[in-house]
């Protein structure tokens, strides 16, 4: 405790050196704030300080530091101000009551600059200087001038111009407000960050930048000393407003090229050739007694700053407005360009097309050239041109967002995959069409491997699949093979007959064309399975299928001692797909059930083959197994690729099965039954209108 | 009643063209689609063979063929099948088939196999019709003169079967006479052909007294 007692007081000494900073510096600038205004007082009989420094000096110390340190200011600014103020001879009750209407000033000021303009650029926006005015420039000197109009009223021991007075002290905060008070704040409020400590790194400030200020103060001085004396000097009267106007184009030109800064500036510096030329030479404003001199000096001053320092304010707030589009643009650039997308928008009455640089190199138009739609659309790949217009059609007309994909062919005829999402927004005189481009190539080319490797797989199992049938196939041959030679060996007798029996041999000719077909039949429909073709949509009747894939394993169904039992609408439901892909999935899963009810007794080697339409639009089948069903672990995994119980399966076809099925529209499910086994069950969307062929 | 083959195939194709092949032969043919079909059509008196596909639905060629056994039912049975499955030929044959031939089926073939049936077929036929009659006349026997009789056919003189069965040489002569009789033979050597037609065992030993089939 006591170590730490000790370090602390070194510490706390900084500390308190720290605190201290401030508000003798504050009291310091009040001291010498006072001074200057006696001295340009002492200067001349014409005019005095059109302002009170002193206070403008604490209303910026108190509004840039913290509440709880303002008794410091006070208190440090009090010393100053009683130096100040007995260094003129004046009284103490009126040394006393002047001081507690500048702490008012500045008091009062302070609370409702901190309440309402918060922070920090002061003059950032409209709503702030506009405030700022509102508050130091009309209601705080108004109202502290009530109080302050008594110090003269005691020097002068009477009460009969008590307007004037207030007038006086009025006018004379309300112009160090507008002349001296952005200023201060401009240096101590954000270049040195104020008296808290922070810093506000400002960024370099060209060369050419500080010219151009440095030639316009040069030339505002110089056209303000010439306004102000050539007015006083031999003109004619009507000549006069033109004349004091002179400076505003100026003024106006530093608040347009730098905001707040430049017009508070050009202020200030016209209020210092004011009084340095009311000092010395002949100027308009010089025509009675000090104090109207002062007064119009005061009102010109005042008339003149007020717009311009609202002006400037409005300029920095477009600016910052603008920065922050600009950054903000910025920022999406980047985001775009990272994320490969462009952004483009029409403008559907003059045609004309923005692209950002990214898009215009995805395209690979010029970076420079002006653009119209027909450049997006020419573009386009030919083939895709009119499925990409009715996409942006269908945009255009129900101002929801489209999507869609083509091909763009570049310049150098190389082609990409793009994905377009377009939308419209009809503001008013506006009529434009905007969206996003994003090369998507790399997907597309990955999804057509895909469906080519997928077509591959398929037609693999379908050639695995037929040679685990190829024992049925030779068996299915063998037999209208024999029937053949059985039939013809017999019409060879017949005919060797004496007389030759025609007829029968005739009925044995017939037999064997039809055995021939029967034949013919079995090869057709084996050869379908090792098909491979594209992915092809035709009407298929689906109960005419199942018998087909029934013939198909006939003789897989003898040998395995599987009786299979169907159950077909007698409708002949239609569906749109792939004859050839439909076919295998049929056979994977009666074989797959044939698989279930191997080794069972024979009651439960019945198969069951069903089909129905399920509702309006759509066709199932099922077949059923009396198998033992499938376990709760299995039926987790059953879709997923590489899964299977068999001990020679390569797990492919249920997953198969089920794409098979998706890319028709449909779904398949597989689930147990009611009679210990599994049924397997794909719904297809039904085709009406269409005749089987 | 001619020579019938009763063809068992579930392909109905190949069901009219091995009828009409078979037919060109000269022999009848009758036509079922599947083995409860024929099983529920067939009877064993009339002379011919099966033909059976192996492979049918519910009950195919094997079991048929056990199924027929079972009941006693002697039919020559020939198989036919699509693939050559060497196992269930061996079954098949041990099982006492005729043949086990494979599809597509020669002429020839077939019809060789047929003759072989047609021959196994009249032999067994013939085989059974004497062994009824023989059983027939056996039936009359009593227990002693079965018992005589199995020793004459063992070769035994009345001596040796009488001291066999415990009674005199004089009781054996007239129980042999009256055997011999009943069952109508002229000689022993006539005796003992008949029952070896009827299956009808020799007593092995002086001592067994058994006679019967």
């Amino acid at each position: 405790m006591s170590v730490t007692a000790v370090e602390s007081i070194p510490r706390q000494v900084a500390d308190l050196g720290r605190h201290l900073q401030g508000p003798l510096l504050a009291a310091a600038l009040y001291y010498l704030g006072a001074e200057a205004a006696f001295f340009v007082g002492t200067l001349s009989d014409r005019i005095f300080a059109p302002f009170w420094p002193p206070n403008i000096v604490l209303f910026c110390a108190l509004l840039l530091s913290p509440s709880r340190q303002w008794w410091l200011f006070v208190l440090a600014a009090f010393p100053a101000h009683v130096f100040a103020e007995l260094s003129v001879g004046m009284g103490v009750a009126q040394l006393l009551v002047a001081f507690a209407t500048n702490c008012a000033f500045a008091l009062i000021g302070a609370v409702a600059a901190q309440r309402l303009l918060q922070g920090p650029p002061w003059f950032g926006t409209l709503q702030k200087a506009c405030l700022y005015v509102l508050i130091t420039v009309i209601v705080t000197p108004m109202l502290v001038a009530v109080g302050g109009a008594f110090v003269p009223v005691m020097s002068a021991r009477s009460a009969e111009n008590y307007w004037t007075f207030w007038a006086q002290w009025y006018l004379s905060n309300a112009v160090g407000s507008v002349a001296l008070g952005p200023i201060a704040l401009f240096l101590f409020g954000e270049r040195h960050g104020g008296l808290f400590g922070e810093r506000h790194v400002s960024p370099q400030i060209p060369a050419r930048v500080i010219a151009e200020c440095v030639l316009l103060a040069l030339t505002l001085i110089v056209v303000c000393v010439v306004s102000f004396e050539s007015s006083a000097t031999a003109i004619p009267n009507n000549f006069l407003p033109a004349l004091i106007y002179l400076p505003l184009p100026f003024v106006l030109w530093a608040a347009i090229r730098f905001g707040s800064k430049g017009a508070s500036s050009a202020i200030l510096l016209v209020t210092t050739v004011l009084i340095w030329r009311g000092l010395n030479g002949p100027i308009l404003f010089l025509a009675g007694s000090a104090e109207s001199n002062v007064f119009a000096i005061q009102t010109f001053i005042l008339g003149l700053s007020i717009p311009v320092l609202l002006l400037g304010a409005a300029i920095d707030e477009t600016r910052h407005a603008e920065q922050t589009v600009r950054e903000s643009e910025e920022r999406m650039a980047f985001a775009a360009i990272s994320a490969d997308v462009c952004l483009w928008q029409i403008d559907l009455q003059t045609d004309r097309l923005w692209l950002t640089d990214h898009g215009r190199d995805m395209l690979g138009l010029n970076r420079k050239a002006a653009l119209t739609r027909y450049d997006l659309i020419g573009a386009i790949h030919p083939d895709d041109r009119h499925s990409a217009n009715d996409v942006l059609e269908a945009a255009m007309g129900d101002g929801k967002v489209a999507e869609c994909e083509f091909r763009i062919v570049r310049p150098d005829d190389q082609v990409r995959w793009v994905r377009c999402r377009a939308r419209t927004r009809d503001t008013g005189a506006l009529s434009q069409v905007s969206g996003t481009l994003s090369d998507v190539t790399e997907r597309k080319v990955a999804e057509a491997e895909v469906a080519v490797q997928r077509q591959e797989i398929a037609h693999l199992t379908r050639v695995s699949m037929l040679s685990e049938l190829s024992g049925g196939i030779a068996h299915e041959l063998t037999q209208p093979l024999a029937a053949i030679l059985s039939n013809a060996e017999a019409a060879r007798i017949l005919l060797g007959r004496d007389p030759p029996d025609i007829t029968e041999a005739a009925a044995a000719l017939d037999d064997i064309i039809g055995e021939d077909h029967r034949a013919g039949e079995v090869i057709h429909r084996f050869r379908g399975l090792l098909k491979k073709s594209e992915t092809r949509f035709e009407p298929v009747d689906v109960s005419a299928l199942c018998n087909s894939t029934l013939q198909l394993l006939h003789s897989e169904m003898i040998n395995r001692r599987v009786k299979i039992m169907t159950d077909f609408t007698a409708e002949g439901p239609l569906v749109a797909g792939d004859q050839v892909q439909l076919q295998q999935v049929l056979l994977n899963l009666v074989l797959n059930a044939m698989d279930a009810v191997n080794g069972m007794v024979p009651s439960r080697r019945i198969l069951t083959l069903s089909t129905r339409i399920a509702d309006e639009d759509s066709v199932e089948v099922r077949i059923a197994d009396r198998g033992s069903g499938l376990s709760p672990a299995d039926r987790e995994k059953l879709f997923k690729p590489f899964f299977t119980t068999k001990e020679h399966g390569l797990g492919i076809g249920l997953s198969l099965c089920s794409s098979i099925i998706s890319l028709h529209g449909g779904a398949l499910s597989l689930e147990n039954n009611a009679e210990g086994g599994a049924t397997a069950a794909f719904t297809l969307p039904r085709q009406k209108h269409l005749a089987a062929t | 009643m001619s020579f019938t083959t009763f063809l068992v195939d579930d392909d109905p194709g190949i069901l009219k063209a091995l009828a009409r092949l078979v037919r060109t032969a000269g022999y009848e043919s009758r036509c079922y689609s599947s083995s409860q079909e024929f099983l529920r059509d067939h009877d064993p008196s009339i002379p011919g063979c099966a033909i059976l596909d192996l492979r049918m639905p519910e009950l195919d060629g094997l079991e048929l063929q056990q199924r027929l056994a079972a009941a006693g039912v002697e039919r020559p049975i020939i198989f036919l099948t699509g693939d050559g499955n060497i196992p269930a030929s061996v079954q098949a044959m041990k099982a006492g088939a005729v043949d086990f031939l494979t599809k597509p089926l020669r002429r020839e073939v077939l019809l060789s196999a047929l003759s072989r049936a047609e021959e196994r077929d009249s032999k067994e036929r013939q085989m059974r019709a004497e062994r009824q009659y023989f059983e027939a006349k056996l039936a009359r026997l009593t227990k002693r003169e079965r018992e005589v009789l199995g020793h004459v056919i063992a070769g035994r003189l009345n001596k040796q079967i009488a001291a066999a069965l415990g009674t005199g040489e004089k009781t054996i002569k007239v129980h042999r006479g009256r055997m011999m009789a009943k069952v109508e033979v002229k000689s022993v050597a006539e005796l003992v052909r008949l029952a070896e037609r009827a299956s009808i065992e020799a007593a092995v030993s002086p001592s067994h007294g058994r006679v019967g089939p």
